[in-house]
């Protein structure tokens, strides 16, 4: 809903979710080193394999990129409406098509998923092929790379991994750092 | 207010990566996860996440409401300066996106942008050169 600028000092507001409140708030690893990567995502690759594979065959599996623009064919993304079935606070909405979409900025988190296999969560601001800017979560198996190489800077997360994990406040699977590594 | 610098060596340190729950402050949970990693100054290198609504600054000191929830946090840049007074004060900008997927850009106030599902950040520290 679009509102205008106002005076006033908007009052934030606390959510209730359906599980028991998590009393660290802050789940935070770091590493002694940043190790960076210039990637290329290139066409004809989807942008989950783009990023997920070269990523692997150098022994990244946790990483922060960032996705410095480009075109991608057959670009879906969801948005996140509040939870009608009310399991959780938001629910995201069905895929909506964009078409060919410019991808103006984006940053994706590689992590694991629950059955250990590569995981890609990309939240990207659009241009979709009616010329509409657009921003939500992206489906990254669906957004095929144009006919132009695609830059990403990655940021490999080292010393610890990132793992999707059902977080029971929340009542939904997030990523998570955890210091052990799973083979898989 | 100390001298403007316009030109701060230095270089990149360690890396924290953080998830951050529901209903904390976008901005002051990016603070708190430096005292939590011992830092002092960082550059955020990669954001993602959803906000319960989202309050950003205008020119005229006024305020941009975005309702939700939920909005998309779709781009997000930034960093955390330790301040004369010893007190840590992230500074982000972003893009986000509302529940209709329109979207919206500005400086995000501290204390008005709590975090509605999950807040995924990754931070590089800043060491300045002495």
């Amino acid at each position: 809903m679009k509102r205008g600028a106002t005076t006033q000092l908007p009052r934030p507001r606390t959510l209730i979710h359906p599980g028991r409140f998590n009393p660290v708030r802050i789940q935070s690893l770091r590493s002694s080193k940043g190790r960076h990567v210039r990637l290329a995502l290139l066409p004809g690759v989807s942008l989950f394999d783009g990023l997920g594979k070269p990523l692997a065959d150098i022994g990244i599996t946790s990483a922060s990129t960032t996705i410095l623009g480009g075109y991608f064919e057959g670009v879906q993304y969801c948005v996140a409406p509040r939870d009608q079935q009310g399991r959780a606070v938001i629910a995201y909405s069905k895929p909506i098509p964009a078409g060919r979409t410019y991808m103006i900025f984006g940053n994706a988190t590689l992590g694991k998923s629950i059955n250990g296999s590569p995981l890609v969560h990309c939240h990207a601001a659009i241009r979709t092929e009616s010329g509409e800017v657009k921003g939500g979560h992206i489906l990254t198996e669906t957004c095929i790379v144009s006919r132009d190489p695609i830059p990403v800077l990655v940021t490999s997360l080292d010393e610890f991994e990132l793992r999707q994990a059902y977080d029971p406040e929340t009542n939904i699977p997030l990523l998570q750092p955890y210091k052990e590594s799973i083979n898989g | 207010m100390g001298e403007m610098i316009a030109v701060e060596n230095g270089s990149m340190g360690r890396v924290a990566y953080a998830r951050i729950a529901p209903n904390e402050d976008l901005v002051q949970g990016v603070e708190k996860l430096c005292l939590a990693e011992g830092f002092r100054n960082a550059f955020v290198r990669g954001a993602l996440g959803s906000l319960v609504d989202a309050c950003m600054g205008t020119i005229d000191g006024k305020y941009l409401q975005i309702q939700g929830p939920a909005v998309e946090i779709v781009s997000l840049a930034g960093e955390v300066r330790l301040g004369e007074d010893g007190s840590l004060r992230a500074a982000l900008t972003g893009v986000v996106a509302d529940p209709e997927g329109n979207v919206y850009g500005g400086p995000f106030v501290a204390g008005l942008n709590p975090i509605c599902m999950t807040f995924e950040v990754t931070l590089e520290e800043w060491l300045p050169a002495k």
